[in-house]
């Protein structure tokens, strides 16, 4: 029979770096094919090899039977393909309509968006999405313009419907119902390929799975015969154990207190109102809630990328720093994990020795004001490098945005864990990591937890929250609106988070 | 797994345009790292290219290539050498004001009216007779940066307070200061004796003359305010800063760079370097106020700023090249009858030539079989 898309023998490299090595890929129509692998496993470069964003150096591709040579991605949209990938291609102070309009270009701009917003209209409608196609892209949670992205493809008509790690901005209820618009359209006959690291999407979604390691393919096999184990050490060659987490909790005095905050947004709308909560030392305290309630916001205050509207975010040992310089956060030992690493935590256009030393120099220690010691940079940026087992770094001189998402992460962790912390602020600290990779940075939480820092874990990943925090809080409208105690109750905490919203 | 297996695809945070297009069988790779060498390398190439367009279109001119190095080698003997020196002063200090503010992403594009600026202040000096005779040139000199200061801040005010765009806001005000310094020339400090619109020129002691060997006082200035614009930038803890106040200033900000202070002092001393150019061209060159000491002076800037890759220690290299065209381009005017429009042209190839060669300094090409 003919695949909806065959990939036969692809090696691509980068500037001399084998990333795929005689890759293949087989996917029928109507089959949602999952690929699972590591982060840099190599995945995303074989699907942009698919997608025509890369040219491989050896191998073929064919489209429905039919060999093609992709000249570039509206070629391949041409034939079908359509990419959703993890970092969006959405132009940010365009609308919605706009975004969409770009990639599916109409012959008159007032006819077409006309044209465009019913059919964004209709979509929406049809995959259960809420999009007001007037809303500019920079105002869009993650969740919205990863809706917008998978709108946008499916309006240009495609055959092959690439996602890379879809549900890794989303919440299980999202990713639920996203995984299941997925299953409605590949019975509709769309090849549907799932770029994950999850197992249990895989097991659950999936008809077909590749494995890929190392930039090979190493087995396609039927997810429902495999057991979990197998599809485990296929992936990572040995099974990752989860971090124990102690229970003697020795909780010290209050370390951060958060008091009546409010943070109404430049367009009007209030997205934190009355929010408080404090953390003590030696403890996580957990934001749990569906996303766009408020929790980015909540982040980026704490961290100092926005000053708040009003209310008081009170450190230890710096008091209330919510309009103060940053810099006095910093002093206080503050260690910042944003959701965003490359909005708030990397300059993807600097060397990963810079990004790494940027965090310590306030410390004075490589140099005073009038001297930076370069040297004593590049020597720690290659032991922290070294330590975290961040990959893909061929020279610490190299631009940060070079990394792929898991080891961007691992040096922003490296950073913030480069001196003891006394309040740990991390937004989705695992989002788009591997099984072992996110393993490492929940180790590095409870580390933090065990030596007496205040932890504050936001994340919309309610097993994440489950499995690490001392209390919970649920947020719902801006708003801490219940606070559960471990062991909590995953149903009560469920249901604090719909009841409210 | 092994590290080269782990390579990260360069896709994730780069522009998708750019990643491996396919022409014909030539692929484009991102470069993960260039070795310095390399990068010099490239950069020489592209710069001998366009040294060779501009040399056949000189001779397509009528100038050929053997005159020209000819006048070239005029303009390394003494008489000449001094003049391009004088010349290469204030262009060193509007490159070094420029590459300043550029470095955080802030285009000042203000350099000539914070240059009329500076000269005003500093002929303000000269005029009400500030200050001793014997610190007289220095307080002029202070007063100019700080004139130059003023006349920046005034922009980054407007840009931090009200979001005004600074490329509008620096680019306007030129036009504030020129007829400002239009009005005191046609006015209150119009030259009495020869009723031009200059001002009377300043007392031997407020000049910037020779110090001995042909060099004019005002290359001194220059190279000192380049040496400790050299030192800011590549090593004191504010220069490190500021590559990532341009770089992601959220991020800068996360990470307890104070963006905003740092941003109104780094505009603030662009100005002032600009003010000094001011200075140095009235007090050395002139010997007076004039009308047009400072007239073309922001192209320049901005044009060395670039070619320097805003390196202070290069500035000091291509500032006194884009002197020698200068006054190479002088004599050619003279005695070839060539329009000033072609020494543009030149400045013009050359910029072209180096900001070509940044996309090999970024990209492999490479051949597949």
């Amino acid at each position: 029979m003919t695949f909806a898309l065959e990939l036969a023998e692809i090696s691509k490299s980068f500037d001399g770096v084998p990333a795929l090595n005689q890759a293949r890929l087989r996917v029928h129509p109507g089959e949602v094919h999952a690929l699972l692998g590591e982060n840099g496993a190599g995945k995303s470069s074989l699907m942009n090899v698919a997608a025509g964003l890369y040219a491989p150096d050896a191998g073929s591709i064919s489209i429905g039977g039919e060999s093609v040579s992709l000249s570039g991605p509206a070629d391949a949209r041409r034939h079908g393909v359509g990419m959703v990938h993890q970092h969006f291609k959405l132009v940010k102070p365009f609308s919605i309509a706009e975004n969409i309009l770009l990639a599916n270009r109409q012959p008159r701009y007032r006819a077409g968006i006309q044209d465009i917003r019913k059919a964004i209209a209709t979509q929406a409608e049809e995959l259960g999405f809420d999009i007001d196609p007037e809303r500019r892209v920079e105002a869009l949670t993650v969740a919205e313009q990863q809706q917008v992205e998978i709108v946008k493809v499916l309006i240009g008509g495609v055959k092959i419907l690439i996602l890379d790690e879809p549900s890794a901005v989303l919440t299980d209820a999202e990713a639920e119902r996203l995984l299941q618009t997925v299953r409605r359209l590949a019975q509709a006959g769309t090849a549907v390929v799932l770029v994950t690291h999850k197992l249990n999407e895989v097991r659950r979604h999936a008809d077909a799975v590749t494995i890929m390691r190392g930039g090979k393919t190493v087995a396609t096999l039927d997810p429902k015969q495999a057991s979990a184990a197998e599809l485990t050490e296929l992936t990572v060659g040995k099974t990752a154990s989860l971090p124990a987490r102690s229970n003697s909790t020795v909780q010290g005095e209050t370390r951060l207190n958060v008091g009546a905050l409010h943070y109404t947004r430049a367009d009007g709308r209030v997205m934190l109102q009355d929010a408080s909560f404090f953390v003590r030392a030696g403890e996580i305290y957990g934001i749990a809630g569906v996303s766009g309630n408020g929790q980015a916001e909540l982040a980026e205050l704490l961290i100092g990328a926005r000053e708040p509207t009003a209310g008081e975010i009170w450190l230890e040992g710096a008091g209330n720093v919510g309009v103060a310089a940053t810099g006095t956060r910093r002093d206080a030992a503050l260690a910042a994990i944003p959701a965003d690493r490359y909005a708030y935590a990397l300059a993807g256009g600097l060397s990963i020795a810079d990004n790494f030393a940027v965090a310590n120099i306030r410390s004075g220690r490589y140099g005073s004001g009038l001297y930076v010691d370069r040297a004593a940079m590049r020597r720690d940026a290659q032991a922290a490098v070294r330590d975290h087992d961040v990959l893909g770094v061929r020279s610490i001189n190299q631009k940060a945005a070079l990394l792929s998402g898991g080891n961007a992460q691992k040096l922003v962790i490296a950073r913030e864990f480069s001196r003891e912390p006394s309040v740990v602020v991390a937004h989705s600290p695992s989002r788009g990591l591997d099984v072992r990779a996110s393993a490492a940075v929940h180790e590095r939480l409870l580390a933090a937890r065990e030596r007496g820092a205040g932890v504050v874990l936001i994340s919309e990943d309610l097993d994440e929250i489950l499995n690490l925090s001392d209390r919970i809080g649920v947020m719902t409208r801006g708003r801490i609106v219940a606070e559960f105690d471990r062991p909590a109750d995953r149903q009560a905490i469920g249901r604090a988070m719909v009841d409210h919203a | 797994m092994s590290k080269a297996e782990d390579i990260a695809p360069p896709a994730a945070a780069l522009p998708a345009v750019a990643a491996g297009y396919r022409f014909g069988r030539i692929t484009l790779d991102i470069r993960q790292d260039i070795p310095p060498w390399k990068q010099a390398a490239i950069l020489t190439a592209s710069l001998a290219v366009g040294l060779i367009l501009s040399v056949a279109i000189l001779d397509f001119a009528g100038i050929d290539p053997a005159s020209l190095a000819n006048e070239l080698t005029t303009a390394m003997n003494a008489g000449s050498l001094r003049n391009v020196l004088i010349q290469a002063a204030p262009l060193v200090l509007v490159g070094v004001g420029a590459s300043l503010a550029f470095r955080i992403g802030f285009w000042n594009l203000g350099i000539e009216g914070q240059m009329v600026l500076g000269g005003i202040f500093a002929a303000g000096v000269s005029i009400y007779e500030i200050g001793p005779a014997s610190s007289r040139l220095f307080v002029m000199g202070l007063a100019a940066a700080l004139g130059g200061l003023l006349w920046s801040l005034l922009a980054a005010f407007l840009k931090l307070r009200f979001r005004v765009n600074e490329i509008i806001a620096t680019l306007l005000l030129n036009y504030v200061a020129i007829y400002f310094l239009f009005h005191l020339l046609y006015g209150a400090w119009q030259d009495a004796k020869t009723a031009f619109p200059q001002s009377s020129e300043f007392r031997p002691f407020e000049r910037l003359g020779d110090i001995g060997f042909g060099i004019n006082g005002g290359l001194v200035v220059a190279l000192v305010v380049l040496l400790a614009a050299a030192w800011f930038v590549h090593m004191s803890r504010v220069g490190f800063y500021m590559r990532f106040i341009s770089a992601n200033p959220t991020m800068a900000k996360v990470l307890g760079v104070p963006v905003r202070t740092m941003t109104i002092w780094i505009v603030g001393a662009s100005g002032a370097c600009c003010g000094i150019a001011g200075f140095v061209n009235v007090a050395s060159q002139e010997g007076r106020l004039t009308q047009s000491f400072a007239s073309g002076y922001v192209f320049s800037g901005v044009l060395i700023a670039f070619l320097s890759r805003n390196d202070p220690l290069v500035i000091a290299v291509v500032g006194f090249l884009i002197a020698v065209l200068f006054i190479v381009g002088q004599s050619l005017q003279v005695f070839y009858q060539i329009p000033f429009t072609m020494v543009q042209l030149i400045e013009a190839i050359i910029v072209i030539a180096v900001a070509s060669s940044e996309f090999f300094i970024r990209h492999r090409i490479r051949w597949i079989r």
